[in-house]
């Protein structure tokens, strides 16, 4: 699939439920009512990143970046595991958005997604560095860990964003 | 889920038989040729869902499964924009190829959706004796995995694979691509299971 800003690196994709912390740049394609959740820890340049599809696990952990409270938790303690710490750690989230018009409400769980992962952030008292949710359009969403880190964030309708 | 063969032949018989439906009735619409290829019946980890849907700019017609079957899954139409121009070109008998999506390629999105997917759930619905009729349609265009990801978000929450048919339909003149998929939900494809055994029991 296409993967045009990572072509020399190694960069990662995340597919749906997928979750990553390292040095390494990542990324996920084509991010609907999903959200990419993206702890940066910018004193140690490491990030996790989860593919989030859902807002909670209600007792499932068999794929923790698949739900918002599992994704969290298991971020920040793969995170704590290679010496990072929750005070210098920011947060980026992008996504949620709702596909679909003359929908049945059901499909669009982009706007539960997004209050599900705030309300992580706000308890785990985690900072949002930047934010960019809901709307109608997909994205795709790459991220490189390094120094401040380095975000792109590439909307189907063509426009892009760097930060 | 490990798909066994006999489960996946008779699965990809079913939705060979919708698409037929759905491929003669894009056909009469077009007044030409619909090539359709054999049903693909793939078990698709949800994380591995960005390799076989593609990232493309598509009008993606959803419905959910409704009937005798309560909220069974859904079947999409995916259609890359082009195709969506030349569709709404040819109903209208306009030329220009080279414009962004307007309201009426929207509508006429929607409406060979339901006129494809109207015919696939007939056609499939009357092999398994059962009823099965769409939902109103909803419309997404935009790059197509992520429109999926909504549908697979409803389909997958407690599992970590999705059942996935898949058939392309292609035209020449006027140059049209489309591909159907089904995405039933964990208790239609234990049902689709039952009842395609209970069909193929007297050849045993």
């Amino acid at each position: 699939m296409e993967n045009n800003f990572f072509d020399e690196e190694a960069g990662v994709i995340l597919g749906l439920g997928e979750l990553r912390v390292g040095a390494y740049p990542m990324g996920t394609i084509g991010l609907g009512s999903c959200i990419a959740l993206i702890l940066h820890d910018q004193r140690r340049s490491l990030a996790g990143l989860a593919h989030i599809m859902l807002p909670e696990s209600r007792g499932n952990t068999e794929r923790p970046g698949k739900f918002a409270d599992t994704a969290m938790s298991v971020l920040l303690e793969e995170m704590e595991n290679l010496g990072s710490v929750k005070c210098s750690t920011t947060a980026i989230v992008v996504g949620g958005a709702s596909m679909f018009e003359f929908s049945a409400s059901s499909l669009n769980i982009g706007d539960r997604n997004i209050a599900a992962v705030k309300d992580q952030l706000h308890e785990q008292r985690i900072g949002i560095e930047y934010e960019e949710t809901g709307g109608k359009v997909g994205r795709s969403v790459y991220y490189w860990p390094e120094g401040k880190g380095r975000l792109i964030v590439k909307r189907a309708d063509g426009t892009c964003i760097a930060l | 889920m490990e798909l066994d063969p006999i489960h996946k032949d008779a699965l990809a018989e079913f939705g060979n038989i919708g698409a037929a439906h759905a491929a003669t009735s894009l056909s009469q619409m077009l007044m030409s040729p619909v090539e359709m290829t054999v049903p693909e019946v793939l078990a698709i980890d949800i994380a591995e869902l960005h390799n076989y849907i593609s990232n493309e700019i598509s009008a993606v017609v959803v419905f959910q499964i409704q009937g005798e079957i309560a909220d069974g899954g859904y079947v999409v139409v995916s259609m890359p924009r082009e195709t969506i121009i030349q569709l709404t070109n040819q109903m209208l008998g306009t030329t220009d190829t080279d414009r962004e999506i307007n309201e009426m390629d929207q509508s006429a999105a929607i409406e060979i959706g339901n006129i494809m997917i109207s015919a696939f759930l007939d056609a499939t619905a009357e092999l398994l004796g059962i009823v099965m009729l769409p939902s109103p349609p909803a419309l997404a265009i935009d790059m197509a995995h992520a429109a999926f990801e909504s549908i697979v978000a409803q389909v997958a929450s407690d599992v970590n694979d999705v059942l996935i048919f898949n058939t392309e339909l292609t035209s020449e003149a006027p140059p049209v691509y489309g591909s159907i998929f089904m995405l039933p939900n964990v208790e239609l494809t234990q049902q689709l299971f039952t009842m395609l055994e209970r069909l193929m029991e007297p050849l045993a």
